[in-house]
């Protein structure tokens, strides 16, 4: 009788096109990125590279600098403790206002409604339209004159009279006032950034969700019903369980897509600042600074950070005696 | 008879054969950033094909959008045989990097040829001292432009004002006017930091010098000047007065272009390349410069801007000397074009019918026939890293979020001294 292990020359040769492409797409690229974070060079063929350790590391997370000569303290422009935590807010808002409103609309699809494919394609076409479009058609929503449907909505209703002073109050960050600039001040550009990031993937998550409400046994819920279950007893003790590994997929997605979060965002603002995150910082830092040690630096951070965020997110997802994938 | 269609045939043979031997149009690989809707698109569309028939080449072209273009560009010198030809450059630190490390061919023999044509002064922008032999050309200039104010004369004289002010103390009395009679002076994009640099530099320059400005951005002379502080207070001080357009705060360039050429804004300080959409848009616009901020320091005819567009010959070409022949010769015509139809203004002497150049775009020119002193676009002159660090500067000086000295200080430990 032939074992595996008489065929482990066979094994190899059939997994090696796929472990090559594996290493090479995926690998090496990560390996190169932690290489290339532990220097200083600003050429891009590598010609002035000079060896930092983890000083990238530390500059990241370093909210100022001194000179070296005078020794005096400034501020660092690529510090990127605020693009984190800009991210993370995007990720806590995502989890818990995107996620739970896609629920709401996959149990209440699910259930089967007049027009429910209809619903279904509204809320999914978002997705299909592209970034940039969805960033132009938002700053047009946006535009701070007449012609922003957000603040003519406003003025229209009279609201703009007590909510824009109360907006100024809360802007620190400058002392101009707040008139409907919804991208021009930092305390206002990240929220405007996530609204349309919020509308655009609602109808993702809904699709996926549906399809697990869908894939409910109808034995199941028939049981329950017959039990006298309520239709939120039904939805909380049966549907949401049984769909959790999908629930599970949708806040990974969720998250590291926060983390990642980067095209509508350079869509709606060009100057990406006053809403920075990991990946806008290190865009500029690769593409404008010419920064290719701190951009690859960012680069291996959320690597580390989206691998970090998956594996706790399936740990807290996991069930009793279930593996974490 | 038979002889003569013997003759007739030997002929026809001649002929074809002739033909054969023609020598085939060379080609030549160039790309650029004049896409399908940038102003110059046209011009190189007309110089491209002078040329191609001129020198009997092929010219096969590429355009990019302008911010991809740069991450291509960059991504090509990894690897210089990805190179075309010809590439489109900017002056000053971005074609200097390439220059430096080997990519770009050296301009200074294929020059001679052009020195009548192209004032030396020109090629300062793109000359580099590469090997320690003092600075030699790495670029042809085409078009140049300047940091110009335009003014909607139609909206200051419903404010009472007949004439652009030329001096400080009258710009501040003409939008105080302005805002009386609830219209707003200025508009600025907040969401792209250049705009934001067209109107601070001028006001930095107008305080401390283009001589001082120059030094500062070459890296030999410190940021730490009181006077920068003060131009940068001024300039908020201007925001704050409500003299710019709280909106431009989240509005991009295009919008508060047009908000202009639609009458909401009486002054828009930005690039000349836009004197030839300004020139056909309705209304009454004049231009001018930004008024002297300190007399002793500086002079109302100091500008910014200068010759930084510019055709370079990758040194990978496979017959330089030719190739390096052509770009002059492209660069020449591009300007020619370009001049003509109002997206720029000319680094060559004109040696054409002047009489159609649109009035804008010839009172820009003698602006800067009559110029006292330049100094190249800040994000140009410096390379990429402090070029960046000092934008990020800058878009926190128009949100307010820093004043003069907090500028100063940052940018003067953040931005050493080149030892």
């Amino acid at each position: 009788m032939k074992t595996t292990g008489t065929y482990k020359l066979h094994i190899l040769l059939f997994l090696l096109p796929g472990l090559i492409l594996f290493i090479g797409i995926l690998i090496a690229p990560i390996v190169m990125s932690v290489y290339y974070s532990l220097f200083d060079f600003h050429q891009i063929d590598g010609s002035d590279r000079v060896f930092k350790g983890i000083e990238n590391y530390v500059t990241l997370f370093s909210r100022t600098l001194t000179n070296p000569v005078t020794g005096n303290v400034y501020e660092n422009t690529k510090f990127l403790g605020d693009a984190l935590v800009n991210a993370l807010l995007l990720a806590l808002l995502s989890t818990f206002i995107q996620l739970p409103i896609a629920l709401l609309i996959a149990l209440r699809l699910g259930k089967g409604i007049k027009g429910e494919r209809a619903y279904l394609s509204v809320f999914f076409m978002p997705v299909l339209i592209s970034t940039v479009i969805i960033g132009r058609l938002w700053m047009n929503i946006y535009d701070p004159g007449d012609a922003g449907i957000l603040n003519a909505g406003l003025r229209a209703l009279g609201i703009d009279q007590w909510l824009f002073p109360k907006i100024s109050e809360g802007i620190t960050s400058s002392t101009l006032k707040f008139k409907g600039q919804w991208t021009g001040f930092k305390e206002t550009a990240l929220i405007a950034a996530f609204i349309p990031i919020l509308w655009q993937y609602v109808g993702y998550h809904a699709l996926l969700m549906y399809a697990g409400v869908k894939g409910v046994p109808t034995d199941l819920l028939e049981a329950a019903s017959l039990d006298g279950c309520t239709e939120g007893q039904v939805n909380r003790l049966i549907i949401i369980p049984y769909i959790k590994p999908i629930l599970r997929v949708c806040v990974v997605f969720a998250v590291t897509g926060s983390l990642k979060s980067f095209d509508l965002v350079y869509a709606l603002m060009k100057d990406t600042t006053k809403a920075e995150l990991p990946s806008t910082l290190m865009y500029k830092l690769l593409y404008l600074h010419n920064d290719y040690g701190m951009g690859s630096t960012i680069a291996v951070i959320l690597i580390v950070l989206c691998f970090a965020f998956a594996l706790l997110i399936s740990l807290i997802f996991r069930s009793r005696g279930e593996k974490v994938a | 008879m038979k002889k003569l269609v013997a003759l007739v045939v030997a002929a026809i043979m001649l002929l074809s054969l002739t033909s054969v031997f023609a020598e085939a149009p060379k080609t030549i690989t160039m790309w650029c950033i004049a896409t399908e809707s940038d102003a110059n698109r046209p011009a190189y569309e007309a110089a491209i094909a002078e040329i191609e028939a001129q020198y009997n080449v092929k010219i096969e072209w590429e355009a990019f959008e302008n911010q991809s273009y740069k991450t291509k560009i960059k991504a090509a010198m990894a690897d210089a045989s990805t190179l075309p030809d010809i590439f489109f450059t900017w002056a000053g630190a971005f074609c200097g990097d390439f220059a430096k490390a080997g990519n770009v061919y050296c301009l200074e023999d294929a020059y001679k040829a052009y020195a009548d044509a192209l004032p030396a002064v020109m090629l300062q922008n793109a000359s580099y001292d590469v090997d320690g032999n003092g600075a030699k050309p790495y670029a042809v200039p085409l078009t140049m432009n300047i940091v110009t104010l335009f003014a909607n004369m139609d909206l200051l004289k419903q404010a009472g004002w007949d004439a652009v002010p030329t001096t400080y103390d009258d710009l501040i009395a003409c939008c105080d006017d302005l805002v009386a009679a609830g219209i707003i002076p200025f508009g600025c994009s907040g969401s792209e930091t250049w705009c934001v640099t067209e109107y601070l530099e001028p006001i930095i320059e107008k305080t401390i010098g283009y001589e001082k400005l120059n030094k500062i951005f070459a890296g030999t002379e410190s940021w730490d000047d009181a006077d920068i502080a003060t131009a940068v207070d001024t300039f908020q001080y201007m925001i704050n007065k409500g003299y710019f357009d709280p909106d431009g705060l989240s509005l991009g360039n295009d919008q508060v272009k047009a908000n202009f050429i639609a009458g909401k804004y009486a002054f828009y300080q930005n690039g000349s390349w836009n004197c030839g959409e300004v020139n056909d848009a309705e209304g009454n616009f004049q231009v001018a410069l930004f008024p002297v901020m300190n007399a002793e320091k500086a002079t109302y005819g100091q500008v910014i801007g200068g010759p930084s567009d510019s055709l370079a010959v990758a040194a990978t070409a496979e017959d330089p000397a030719f190739v390096a022949d052509v770009a002059f010769a492209l660069g020449k015509a591009i300007c020619h074009y370009g001049y003509l139809a109002g997206s720029g203004l000319p680094a060559w002497t004109p040696d054409y019918d002047t009489s159609a150049v649109k009035p804008l775009v010839a009172a820009v020119a003698d602006i800067v026939a009559n110029s006292e002193g330049m100094v190249l676009f800040g994000d140009t002159a410096m390379s990429a890293d402090p070029a960046n660090i000092y934008l990020d500067y800058v878009s926190k000086v128009y949100g307010c979020a820093i004043d003069g000295a907090g500028f100063v200080a940052g940018l003067t430990e953040a931005l050493p001294v080149a030892e």
